[in-house]
């Protein structure tokens, strides 16, 4: 077996990250009702744990995690999110692709971690509210008036930054065993898995 | 939008841009229009890029898509410059939180939209390749991109198969998790086999092998695509320069 991606390989990054970005999209559109905001680091992993636990089965290979931690921060890149999302989410993507490499994928331990550290990436995309505090805030107090913006910043003081990366720790572990035990009493039934 | 919108692209369509322009087009309206200033002359800037999918969809010949999108984008622009400073409480809530999403979020759906549904996978291949962007991102994306219309499709069918069967969303109102498990388990199942018959299908074409790819398509700059991203670029360049003044 080669450690070379092939073209499936590709198709399957392909397919996983269609599917995880879609889920995320669903998810993320809660994030615009204004207290859900918060919930979005929690929410994200949690529904996220089903699609990447089938797609962990599909790999056997270093890079595909990596991949599709760059793509999802492109993508959101893309669509208009700070750079921040790149700096913070492939680091993460790299990290995690490592601790499940070391695991040959299998070791369920490192699937938590891995799937944990994978889903940090959103930190990436909420970061700008603490770093570039001062203009992003003014940003949204100038195109959504004063008590969304108000609401806003005093729900996001600064410790709030650790108990979000906690929250996708949480929900990240949570996300995993739904996962795990949505493949078993489904997919390795119908011989997905 | 019923239609494979990668697949298939409407003959008579007047324009076709080259993809290299559409994704640049796509980061420099989602890039100002969703960092949503709307103070000052910075205005003017957005409603020029706000402009450019519509356009384009026109002398792409989807006008119904072109006239859904100028409705919703002048209601919620009506509703930024009018209501939100005029009400309180949860209706400037409400308010702002519709307008602010639609302003904002609209022209970059429509531009991706039409992006994705006026490019071939095969055109958005060869323009990778020009570009020198490795194959191992390219064509995860680009399966991504041809994935997302069956996505929507499937759950389509799941939503409705569920209706027949009597589940609707008032099943899950104390139990989101099952919600999670009705839809996803089925979608998943559905979308994975999709993909490895994708799979094969893009093996049998060749798509794995070693040799570099030849492309029919014909793709390139021209006088439309200058037109395009010079209009872009200066309602960019000009949004930044009132921002800084």
């Amino acid at each position: 077996m080669s450690n070379k991606l092939n073209t499936k390989d590709l198709i399957n990054i392909g397919i996983f990250t269609a599917i995880y970005f879609a889920v995320f999209y669903v998810t993320g559109m809660i994030g615009y009702i204004p207290i859900c905001e918060v919930l979005v680091p929690l929410l994200l992993p949690l529904v996220t744990g089903i699609p990447f636990m089938l797609f962990l089965t599909k790999i056997d290979k270093f890079g595909m995690v990596t991949i599709m931690g760059i793509i999802v921060s492109l993508i959101l890149f893309a669509t208009g999110h700070s750079w921040l999302v790149m700096a913070v989410g492939i680091p993460c993507a790299v990290i995690a692709d490592l601790i499940l490499k070391s695991g040959e994928y299998k070791s369920w331990r490192k699937i938590i971690v891995g799937f944990c550290i994978f889903s940090e990436w959103i930190m990436g995309a909420m970061l700008p509210m603490w770093i570039m505090r001062d203009a992003y805030f003014d940003r949204i107090r100038a195109g959504y008036g004063d008590e969304y913006t108000d609401t806003l910043m005093s729900l996001m003081s600064g410790w709030m930054i650790a108990v979000m990366a906690l929250m996708v720790v949480v929900g990240g572990i949570a996300g995993a065993y739904i996962g795990r035990s949505t493949l078993k009493r489904h997919f390795e039934r119908a011989g997905i898995a | 939008m019923k239609e494979q919108p990668s697949q298939s692209l409407p003959a008579n369509a007047y324009l076709n841009l080259d993809p290299r322009t559409k994704l640049f087009l796509l980061l420099i309206i989602s890039t100002i229009m969703i960092s949503g200033e709307i103070r000052g002359m910075a205005l003017y800037a957005r409603l020029v890029l706000a402009a450019i999918p519509f356009v384009l969809l026109i002398l792409g010949r989807r006008a119904k898509a072109a006239a859904i999108y100028a409705i919703l984008f002048a209601a919620a622009w009506l509703a930024e410059a009018f209501l939100i400073y005029n009400t309180k409480g949860i209706a400037n809530i409400v308010i702002v939180m519709l307008s602010g999403l639609i302003s904002r979020f609209v022209p970059c759906v429509i531009m991706g939209y039409y992006t994705i549904s006026t490019t071939r996978v095969s055109e958005f291949l060869a323009a990778m390749e020009r570009m020198r962007f490795p194959r191992n991102i390219t064509i995860p994306i680009a399966v991504m991109f041809r994935f997302f219309p069956t996505i929507a499709e499937e759950s389509h069918s799941i939503d409705n198969a569920m209706k027949m069967r009597g589940i609707g969303a008032r099943s899950f109102v104390g139990n989101p998790a099952v919600a999670l498990e009705y839809r996803l388990v089925p979608l998943l199942m559905s979308v994975v086999k999709i993909g490895d018959e994708l799979s094969a299908s893009a093996l049998t074409r060749g798509l794995g092998g070693p040799e570099k790819r030849t492309n029919v398509c014909k793709i390139g700059f021209g006088a439309w695509d200058a037109t395009f991203a010079s209009l872009a670029v200066s309602a960019a360049v000009f949004y930044f320069v009132s921002l800084g003044g």
